[in-house]
């Protein structure tokens, strides 16, 4: 598709810095609100855009409704995830957890209604959250990050109650078997570990990069994305993107990708996956064959 | 006969039987000749009734003869003879009654006609007597009103009034007994005074007149000896200058400036006044100068009856030979595009001095027919500047001053009016000409007060000082500014040439002691060239890539891995930063578009830039984003994790320290850099 260049419009410092900054900007976490009308997008400089998404999706839209309603700074550092419950829009990046409600967060000088920070064991650098789950049954919270550590933090008294650990190195991802319930988390180390929240123990580690149906060491063994049905897994990363029986522990199929995956989800019986270096969403039905892709 | 013998002598006997009569009338008329016979005063004497009744009785006597006669006649006989002479006789005696009373009547008729004549003549004169009388009467009254009207001159004068004659009049004059009653008296002693008063005014007047005269003679005289003082104040004044000199204050050469500044057109005016007055106000590193012929300028204003004559019969002149000549229509166009693109013989010279002792020298020329100005422009240093050869477009006098405010490239005439004059003479654009006219800068037309809106076109465009002013102050600074950076990166560009970055010692807070990777080209690269490389597309797609940018091309090294950074030079460096886009060759080709962590590093010199600007003004800029270049390609090198399906040890170990090689879910590297600690972190 050939594209034509624009023609150079005569600008000025500021908008040359806000050009540059946009060329280099990395979204890295995203979330509908619980109306399903907004969608909030975190990117690396630490900021939040609320979106319309009624008016962006309209068929009146216009250039206008694609721009985003409301932008604020919300933390020092890039937000690397965000989620929702039913009132509020929790978002972490650089150590700390922020919380915002959705029914003010689009009044200009939106302030967060709290913010939390897991004790850390270090305190020369604040370790990063990479994860946010949110446990609906004990309404708590588990973030996981850059101290190679799961805390879970209860979401009425903000306190933090428990601190698993067992990653030796950073994790990127973490999923929710409902059943168990169980949490799962891959990380930087190449392993996928199982928790039980209510023992508060590690009860799995499956380590993928041992495996050599999908392990890749020229990518490196790290996993950054997780997905869970209860019985069965996708993890992929480092690692090609593989499905697993969580009873077992064993790999049942390896989905043919080049690419490092960084997004992966169920959907009823089939998976979706992104990979985050190309432009493609890729769909599986569980027996291991693409059955298509979404393309930008 | 016989009656005729018988009337004769019936007169006569008359005459003879109306002698009683004639006494009686002469009796009456004893005054005249008694031996007249007047039958006009027999008249007088004789009743007219009777006179009347005697003529009928004679008709009828008549009638009854001639019928006597008749019958006579008829009967015949002798007697009738005698019968008839009888009454033959008596018929002329009745006859003769006839006669006198035929007389008497034309006689009676003869006297009432005198008689009315008479009368008439009389009523006649009385007529004309009432008539004189009358007209006498009217013209008397005629008289008379008109001397009740006279006004005599006297009272046409304006008198003082009674008190103030009184009060002021000598008594000699007011004779006030004699006056006081008598109002005649009184009006002439008025007069008199008024006489006397006058006579004193016209004293006084012909006083003054002499006084105004002789006043004039001194005024005369006092002119001629102030024009005289004049040649001598100009002689003073030249001898003066060398005191002048010796004081430094240039008064003279300051008036000249102003003499000359009289012949410039307005815009150019604006510009030299507001320059001046910012330069002695402001900035007295700013001087001020005009240069040209003022006589081509004055020869301009030739009144322009002459000149369209001689248009006109150069144009018939010029009709003739073409006629014979024939030049060529292109040679025709060229001296219409000649005579568009003309400039005004006088320029204003502008001098701006920098604190190293570099001066930018502009001239500001001004376009007659386009109503624009340009502006030439030359840098020249204190020492010999020896020009490296990818500094060569840095200083040149086309592209210093390019794109001073965003935007402003100055290719493109900023009047909308001269499209239209373009059009006639075919002229495509202004860009051909530029290198020989100058640049028409819109902050050039603005500091001579020009403007020209889009919105509304106007007709004539008339110079603005307060636009002038307005503009001055920043545009004075963004030049100097400019100017230093383009200096700065002039000598930064010879040490770069070399392969050294030159980091000055304040900014070597900003990166590591030992920093391994090394620049070893630094070139200069055309606008198309940079369009070519795929690693730019998305400099170019945000429109940060114009053709009024300067573009090099940068190639870091360590080892086997070589590191080519294509840069953006936006001319307004360094407010605006310059941009790199990178393309990595080791272990394959990685840019911004395979590897995050090129874009990191991307992200880390083109918007982290402002840590990296040094102390004001910020020229150290470009400098440092090389060197923190050579530092991100030391890190990725060197926190590249190990394959470890690879054999062999990693080519570059890792010596800077970093807390964590990896971090977030994009796993980036430790690109920043923190002083003085001297470790490696993430952002």
């Amino acid at each position: 598709m050939e594209r034509t260049m624009p023609q150079a419009v005569p600008l000025g410092q500021m908008e040359v810095f806000q050009a540059l900054q946009r060329l280099h900007m990395i979204i890295f976490s995203q979330n509908v609100s619980p109306c399903g009308k907004f969608l909030a997008a975190g990117n690396n400089y630490g900021q939040i855009a609320i979106f319309s998404l009624s008016a962006a999706l309209s068929s009146e839209a216009k250039e206008e409704s694609k721009k985003p309603m409301v932008t604020f700074q919300a933390h020092d550092g890039p937000v690397y995830s965000m989620v929702s419950t039913d009132r509020h829009l929790l978002s972490a990046g650089d150590g700390e957890v922020k919380a915002w409600l959705w029914a003010e967060i689009l009044k200009k000088g939106c302030k967060e209604l709290w913010r939390r920070q897991p004790p850390y064991r270090t305190s020369l650098e604040v370790p990063e959250i990479n994860a946010l789950l949110l446990v609906p049954k004990e309404n708590s919270l588990i973030l996981a990050g850059g101290d190679c550590q799961l805390h879970t933090m209860d979401l009425e008294t903000g306190t933090f109650t428990r601190a698993l650990w067992g990653h030796t190195d950073y994790i990127h991802c973490l999923a929710l078997r409902e059943r168990s319930p169980e949490v799962l988390s891959g990380g930087e180390d190449g392993a996928v570990r199982l928790w039980d929240l209510r023992t508060a123990k590690e009860v799995q580690t499956i380590e993928v990069y041992k495996h050599e149906e999908c392990s890749r060491p020229h990518n490196g063994r790290w996993i950054g994305c997780l997905a869970t049905d209860s019985d069965w897994m996708v993890c992929g990363g480092g690692p090609a993107l593989t499905l697993w029986h969580l009873r077992s522990s064993t790999p049942t199929t390896v989905f043919p990708m080049r690419a490092p995956q960084k997004h992966v989800t169920f959907y009823q019986d089939l998976v979706l996956t992104a990979a985050g270096n190309s432009c493609r969403v890729d769909v599986f039905t569980n027996l291991g064959y693409r059955a298509f892709s979404l393309s930008f | 006969m016989s009656s005729e013998s018988s009337k004769k002598r019936k007169p006569k006997v008359i005459r003879s039987d109306g002698a009683p009569a004639e006494g009686k009338r002469n009796r009456s008329d004893t005054e005249q000749e008694g031996k007249y016979y007047s039958e006009e005063a027999e008249v007088d004497l004789r009743d007219p009734g009777r006179d009347y009744e005697l003529y009928k009785y004679t008709c009828q006597e008549l009638q009854r003869l001639m019928a006597e006669i008749q019958d006579l006649k008829s009967r015949g006989g002798k007697d009738v003879a005698v019968e008839i002479e009888d009454r033959k006789i008596q018929s002329c005696v009745h006859f003769m009654t006839l006669k006198k009373l035929n007389r008497l009547a034309h006689i009676r008729l003869k006297k009432g006609r005198d008689q009315t004549h008479e009368a008439k003549q009389k009523v006649d004169a009385y007529h004309l007597q009432l008539q004189n009388l009358l007209y006498e009467v009217m013209h008397l009254q005629k008289e008379i009103t008109k001397c009740l009207e006279f006004k005599s001159k006297h009272e046409e004068i304006d008198l003082v009034s009674l008190e103030e004659f009184y009060k002021e009049a000598p008594p000699d004059i007011s004779k006030v007994e004699v006056t006081m009653g008598d109002p005649h008296q009184q009006t002439l002693a008025r007069l008199d005074w008024e006489l006397e008063q006058r006579k004193r005014l016209a004293e006084k007047y012909r006083e003054c007149l002499s006084n105004k005269e002789k006043i004039l003679k001194e005024i005369e005289v006092k002119k001629e000896y102030l024009s005289s003082l004049q040649p001598r104040l100009n002689s003073i004044m030249q001898a003066s200058l060398p005191v002048q000199e010796y004081l430094f204050m240039p008064f003279d050469q300051a008036h000249k400036q102003y003499e000359t500044a009289r012949h410039l057109p307005p815009p150019l005016y604006v510009l030299f006044v507001q320059a001046t007055a910012y330069g002695q106000a402001c900035d007295k590193t700013l001087s001020v100068a005009i240069e040209g012929s003022v006589d081509e300028a004055k020869a301009l204003f030739k009144p322009p009856e002459d000149s369209q004559d001689d248009e006109s019969d150069s144009d018939a002149e010029e009709e003739q030979t073409t006629k014979r000549r024939r030049p060529t229509l292109g040679v025709q166009l060229d001296d219409k595009r000649k005579e568009m693109l003309k400039r005004h013989p006088l320029s204003v010279m502008l001098d701006l001095r920098c604190k190293d002792d570099s001066v930018l020298h502009l001239t500001f020329y001004y376009l007659m027919n386009l109503n624009i100005m340009t502006v030439k422009a030359k840098v020249t240093t204190a020492t010999e500047l020896v020009t490296p050869i990818s500094a060569g477009d840095l200083l040149s006098p086309d592209s210093v001053l390019s794109c001073l405010y965003p935007g402003d490239h100055g290719k493109k005439t900023p009047n909308p009016a001269n499209q239209y004059q373009f059009d006639k003479v075919g002229i495509l654009t202004l860009r051909d000409y530029v290198l020989d006219l100058g640049h028409p800068y819109l902050w050039v037309q603005k500091l001579g007060g020009l403007h020209f809106p889009k919105e509304q076109p106007q007709h004539t465009v008339i110079t603005d000082h307060s636009l002038s002013a307005s503009h001055m102050e920043t545009t004075m600074k963004l030049l100097k500014t400019r100017v230093q950076s383009r200096l700065a990166l002039h000598k930064q560009f010879a040490s770069l040439e070399h392969g050294i970055v030159p980091v000055t010692s304040d900014c070597q807070y900003l990166f590591p002691a030992k920093v391994v990777s090394r620049l070893v080209k630094w070139v200069t690269i055309a606008h198309e060239d940079y369009t070519e490389l795929h690693f730019t597309k998305d400099i170019m797609e945000a429109g940060l890539a114009g053709d009024t940018n300067l573009y090099y091309m940068a190639l870091v090294e360590r080892g086997t891995a070589k590191l080519q950074a294509a840069v953006v030079l936006n001319p307004g460096y360094s407010s605006i930063p310059p941009i790199f886009q990178l393309c990595l060759n080791w272990k394959g080709e990685k840019t911004n578009n395979n590897d995050d962590n090129i874009r990191a590093m991307e992200s880390e010199v083109n918007v982290c830039y402002k840590e990296l600007c040094g102390h004001w003004p910020g020229h150290q800029l470009l400098t440092n984003q090389l060197q923190r270049l050579c530092v991100l390609l030391d890190v990725y090198l060197e926190t590249e994790s190990h394959d470890d399906s690879v054999e062999g040890p990693k080519e570059f170990p890792q010596e800077k320290m970093c807390l964590r090689l990896l971090r977030g879910p994009s796993r980036m590297k430790p690109f920043k850099y923190n002083h003085p600690q001297g470790f490696f972190s993430h952002r």
